[in-house]
């Protein structure tokens, strides 16, 4: 443990109720938390790990392990399921073992309470970034405290951009939490700082310029962002302040827009509620420009055309059409070529076509510019040249990883000399690390066989693909054609059906040519005689050669274009200190050594996950290049996975392949827990491309969100009682500390209050809102159960199905609204629908000025007119707030007699199956696959059941044979709807 | 009496006791008149409404228990129509809720006379209107029952259909799909990938 750590750990443990750890991204979270875990005593009650995601408990696993290694007899946190039988998890609780838990779960077990609160010393909540007053976890917080108050929460983040966001987010959470301490740990900090550069790795910063395509993508994608921007400042509705491009460019800008317009988000237009999603899209498109092949980047932009079609703003903008050109260009050309083989000037052709303006003019005027002098009706008129660039990056990591290889041997060479024996500690890994599995993939088969390989598999997948449209075309032959041009920006959104989003802007010569080609692929492709599934490998390599030369002349950065710099820091952050060493990445062409020899080293560590961590298998790599200069050992790694594999691979040179400060500062950490290990990094960048600007700020604005997060402890109130507890938010606000009076009482034996305390049923859904919260501190008995009908139940008599103002509107245009209705008025008496708008937004739908001149069916005035004409018996509940509602269900309540918990649980469910095993059904069952299921065709809520019954999960439903199906749905019709569906081929639309 | 008249029966009766009330000046969609009925407003066979500002009730907390009292139970669909008015709301609101709740009334609240109006307005026209435009409706097209279902996956969205499937060929193809092969697909990161796999192979039912 760095001393750094060891000062966190001591600051925090200093309040024994806990406090709120924020860490830069990238920080030793984990074994932060598992020297917490180290710390535990199981005398003193359990100990609960909640909302750890499921890459981070492995990675605690891991951490805790490493620091138990002297004593191996204490046992690891294990997952506390909610599927285990209620009498083993309150054996559990009481057992005073530390267990990873959902925050549900916990909530349902300490309000029945299966979990005696106090046997639960303390509590460690993960990502508290994502926390709220509303959420679960402060629920837990509130039931804990009323009734241990010794037990410590300690909430930990190492997220500090979404805490810095918002109005004073972390004193929210203190307080909601009930503890008072927020400790801030920058990577600037002086003591983080000390530790990490002390002996920090040797850096090499690799700056390659992008190619003029891939620039021309990026500048037109820029371009129809400010664009979308633009357009979304007029609308008024948005801060201004936030919307930049730079911010732009991160996830968080959607969020940044989101929880702006999230409060009106139902009275925006159609099209303010587009742009938004179009920023996002552009937000991706440049990720993908630099993480994605050519190939597939244009198939993604194909992709994009097909879905978003017909309600993007920004795809029929002129930048966009300079997105599809460019993006297009890298890939191939349509040349035209006569007899004597005239190859026309490129350049000419794509600037015509981007000058021309009148997109409605577009499709003629492309043809006219590709077939002028010529009636090219005929496929000779018009020939593609394939181009398939290649990322630059991928020939840099080859020579690196050469290079590498090249030291390496030179070292070896002089420690023999030498007779020094301590390379031991050296595993000779290379890790190369990227953001995705994907590219992982990609890069593994660039090394094995080579880049043009894998630029000509995909383009062929790409080709096939073309082909089979066409085949399908001619099969449909009325596809409307009508090409939709609206100057986008200016005010228009095309909305032209979903169909006809054919590539119209593909002109008919262009889309010919890549179907002679496809043709020709496929044609090859039967005459080889493949071996085993995949057709494409072994078809292509015979074509491959053929390929080469043409595609060789004109694309890839000339050598002399990769510069390598003398590392000025990658951000400002003095990321990884002084030592680096300049090299020369061209590495002098060297005798070829013949047959690599390539090393299949031992797994460091068996346990490790093998669909993350790929070994370089030496088969594929030399049979294809024979020139190839021997490589190291090399190990992928996708730093998206979330798993943190430096101790594991320990490797000695690491190839960052896409920027990312989290993976930054774990290589600090790493390095600097290893001090003596030789480690050098390799950074690879594209200069002057979002990519860096995209790393530097995120570094940037990580300092900022500090700055304002120490700015804000400042400034914190957190008022506290007298024996030093926090008194947290929830009773703060709220005037009537009646629950908390009442609860002393209870303790002091008052029974009259426990002879009238309130019972309500709540959907185990429920307690994502905060409402159950509230209502138990109103002092009612909350009873979580599964609920099938409904989301409350008061009395035998009123059920209550609760929706914010934003539910209220999605589940009317979805329909849900109207099943959800339908089956509370069947079942129950008192059906009621409870509209509740939020205490810090306006209490109306719509001001007058906003409502139209006649009645419209879209207005929520005309949708709840036609509910209640429909359901008489519905009765409508409008609430200010929670606060509101739960005054309303008290006095609603008033009278009635208590809900009865099991049958309330079995109100909506057949009743076949009407026997339910306790309460914590929705913990039992995988919902999205049920959902997924119930949104077949030919499912239907009669016959679901059964087919959950017939078989396992999905993917073995799509392997019943029909007359099974047939025999589960209680039909010869539904089954055969249903497997057609599954069986149904996907519409090729690109 | 006078208010079954054919004449009448495409305009909403409105009792007398709503003369000089202001919202009977933004009920301009549909005809109305006065007539003689124990409900405010009569806007069908089977319904009826009552109007109650809130700024009135906080005057005469009584006001709405009498006249709901006074309706016969020969109407279906009884409103209570409650123009909230004031600010400080959440008092009698409670109030009123609980008295409609207990007496089988409706309550619409609305925030403006327009507003009021239009229910009026809007529930005469609707009156025998079927329930299509908000029920559960589907395009019955095989992309958009694909998106649909697809899209029970958190966080997968329209491009990522349309990239599944034409990746994978067809929904079979998509669930038989292994990890790997998902995550080579465009814009399918780990997140989607690990719940795409989760729903199709993890079982319906959880059983330890």
């Amino acid at each position: 443990m760095l001393p750094f750590e060891e000062q966190i750990l001591s600051d925090l443990l200093e309040d024994p109720h806990g406090g709120l750890v924020v860490l830069s991204s990238g920080l030793p979270l984990h074994s932060l938390v598992a020297s917490l875990l180290l710390l535990h005593h199981s005398s003193a009650g359990a100990l609960l790990l909640l909302s750890a995601s499921d890459s981070q408990k492995p990675s605690i696993l891991r951490s805790l392990q490493r620091l138990q290694d002297p004593n191996p007899n204490s046992s690891l946190p294990s997952e506390l399921a909610g599927d285990l039988p209620g009498h083993q998890r309150a054996a559990l609780y009481a057992s005073g073992a530390a267990f990873f838990v959902t925050a549900r779960v916990l909530v349902a077990d300490l309000l029945v309470p299966r979990a005696p609160p106090g046997s639960i010393s303390s509590l460690i909540i993960l990502n508290a970034h994502r926390l709220s007053e509303t959420s679960p976890e402060a629920f837990i917080a509130r039931l804990l405290r009323r009734h241990s108050p010794r037990a410590s929460v300690v909430a930990l983040s190492d997220r500090p951009l979404p805490l810095s966001s918002g109005f004073s987010k972390p004193e929210r959470i203190l307080k909601s939490l009930y503890i008072k301490k927020l400790h801030l740990w920058p990577r600037f900090h002086v003591v983080v700082s000390a530790d990490l550069e002390k002996t920090p790795p040797e850096v090499v910063d690799v700056r390659l310029p992008v190619t003029a395509a891939m620039k021309g993508v990026q500048s037109a994608a820029l371009e129809a962002m400010g664009a979308c921007l633009k357009e979304l400042r007029r609308t008024n509705k948005v801060d201004v302040e936030d919307l930049t491009v730079e911010n732009g460019l991160f996830k968080s800008f959607d969020e940044i827009v989101r929880r702006q317009l999230d409060p009106i988000w139902h009275t925006l237009g159609k099209k303010t509620k587009q742009l938004v999603n179009d920023l996002k899209t552009l937000r991706k498109l440049m990720d993908y420009l630099v993480r994605y092949d050519a190939v597939t980047f244009l198939k993604y932009l194909d992709t994009l055309r097909v879905s978003e079609g017909g309600r993007s703003v920004w795809i029929f903008a002129e930048s966009s059409y300079k997105i599809f050109e460019f993006a297009k260009k890298r890939v191939y050309q349509v040349l035209r070529a006569d007899g004597s083989k005239i190859i026309m000037d490129n350049k000419t052709t794509a600037n015509k076509k981007r000058k021309v303006n009148d997109d409605n003019n577009k499709d003629k005027e492309n043809e006219a510019s590709c077939s002028d002098g010529g009636k090219a009706l005929t496929n000779s008129g018009v020939m593609l040249e394939e181009v398939l660039e290649e990322a630059p990056k991928w020939k840099v990591l080859r020579e690196l990883l050469e290079e590498i290889e090249e030291e390496r041997k030179i070292v070896a060479l002089r420690e023999d000399e030498l007779g020094v024996e301590d390379t031991r500690d050296d595993t000779g890994i290379v890790l190369v690390a990227c953001k995705d599995e994907r590219s992982c993939l990609q890069l593994e088969a660039c090394i094995t066989k080579g880049p043009h390989q894998v630029m000509r598999e995909e383009w062929e997948k790409y080709l096939l693909g073309k082909a089979e449209l066409h085949g399908l075309q001619k099969r449909s032959k009325k596809k409307n054609q009508d090409p939709k041009g609206f100057g986008i920006l200016n005010g228009m959104v095309a909305n032209g059906p979903f169909e006809n989003t054919d590539p119209s802007s593909i002109s008919k010569l262009e889309n010919d040519a890549l179907l002679a080609a496809a043709s020709e692929i496929s044609h090859l492709a039967s005459e080889e005689i493949c071996v085993g599934d995949s057709s494409g490998p072994c078809a292509i390599r015979g074509r491959s050669r053929k390929g080469r030369g043409r595609g060789r002349s004109k694309k890839t950065p000339g050598k002399g274009e990769v510069s390598v710099k003398r590392n000025k820091n990658p951000g400002d952050d003095k990321m990884i200190g002084k030592g680096y060493s300049s090299i020369e990445v061209q590495g002098t062409e060297k005798d070829a050594e013949h047959a690599a020899d390539l090393q299949e080293r031992p797994l460091p560590d068996a346990t490790t996950d093998k669909a993350v961590l790929r070994r370089h298998s030496k088969d594929h790599g030399t049979s294809e290049s024979t020139n190839a200069k021997p490589l190291p050992p090399v190990q992928f790694y996708a730093f998206e996975s979330g798993k943190h594999i430096l101790d594991v691979w320990k490797p000695s040179a690491i190839i960052v392949y896409h920027p990312d400060v989290a993976f930054v500062r774990e290589i600090e950490v790493y390095k600097a827990e290893n001090p003596s290990r030789k480690l050098k990094v390799y950074f690879l960048f594209y200069e002057d491309s979002t990519e860096v600007q995209k790393f530097e700020a995120s570094i940037r604005r990580e300092n900022a969100a500090f700055e304002s997060l120490i700015r804000q402890k400042s400034l914190m109130m957190i008022p506290v009682d007298q024996d030093g507890r926090c008194i947290g938010l929830t009773s703060f606000i709220e005037p009537d500390v009646h629950g908390l009076q009442n609860s002393q009482t209870r303790k002091a034996g008052g029974r009259k209050m426990i002879e009238k305390e309130m019972q309500v049923i709540v959907d185990m859904r429920e307690f994502m809102s905060s409402l159950p919260n509230v209502l138990h501190q109103k002092g009612m008995r909350i009873i979580p159960v599964t609920l099938e009908v409904g989301d409350y139940v008061l009395s035998p008599m009123i059920c209550v199905e609760r929706k914010s103002i934003m539910d209220l509107f999605q589940s009317f245009s979805s329909g849900r609204l109207y099943h959800q209705v339908e089956t509370m008025v069947r079942y129950y008496r008192m059906p009621v629908l409870l509209i509740e708008f939020s205490h810090d937004k306006s209490f109306s739908f719509q001001s007058a000025s906003d409502i139209s001149d006649d009645v419209s069916p879209t207005s929520i005035i005309s949708k709840l007119s036609l509910l209640i004409l429909h359901f008489p018996r519905l009765r409508l509940v409008w609430s200010r707030s929670v606060h509101a509602t739960a005054e309303i269900f008290a006095s609603l309540k008033v009278n009635q007699d208590e809900p009865d918990e099991t049958k309330a649980v079995r109100v909506g469910v057949p009743s076949e199956d009407g026997v339910i095993e306790n309460d914590v059904r929705a913990e039992n069952y995988n919902t999205s696959a049920v959902e997924f299921l119930r949104r077949l065709p030919g499912v239907t809520d009669s016959n679901y059941r059964a087919l959950m019954d017939g078989c396992n999960s999905l993917a073995e439903l799509v392997l019943l044979p029909i007359e099974r199906l047939a025999e589960l749905m209680g039909g010869q019709k539904s089954a055969r709807v249903l497997k057609d569906f599954l069986d149904a081929k996907f519409p090729t639309l690109l | 009496t006078s208010y079954s008249g054919p004449q009448n029966r495409n305009a909403i009766l409105v009792s007398h006791r709503q003369k000089g009330n202001p919202l009977l000046k933004h009920i301009r969609n549909v005809k109305w008149v006065f007539a003689d009925i124990v409900p405010d407003y009569l806007m069908g066979q089977g319904s009826c409404a009552l109007y109650l500002s809130v700024r009135y009730h906080l005057l005469h907390p009584d006001y709405l228990y009498f006249r709901i009292r006074e309706l016969q139970k020969n109407f279906k669909l009884r409103v209570v129509l409650c123009h909230v008015d004031v600010e400080d709301v959440v008092k009698p609101l409670l109030e009123v809720t609980r008295t409609a709740m207990l007496h089988d009334c409706t309550l619409l609240c609305g925030w403006s006379l327009e507003e009021c109006g239009r229910y009026l307005e809007t529930i005469k026209v609707y009156e025998n209107k079927p329930a299509d435009s908000i029920r559960e409706q589907m395009d019955t097209d095989y992309l958009s029952r694909l998106t649909h279902a697809l899209t029970t996956v958190r966080h997968v969205n329209k491009t990522d259909v349309v990239t599944l499937g034409s990746s994978f060929g067809s929904l079979s193809g998509i669930m038989d799909a292994s990890m790997e092969d998902l995550a080579r697909c465009p814009g399918i990161g780990e997140r989607k990938v690990k719940r795409l796999y989760d729903t199709f192979h993890e079982p319906f039912r959880r059983v330890s």
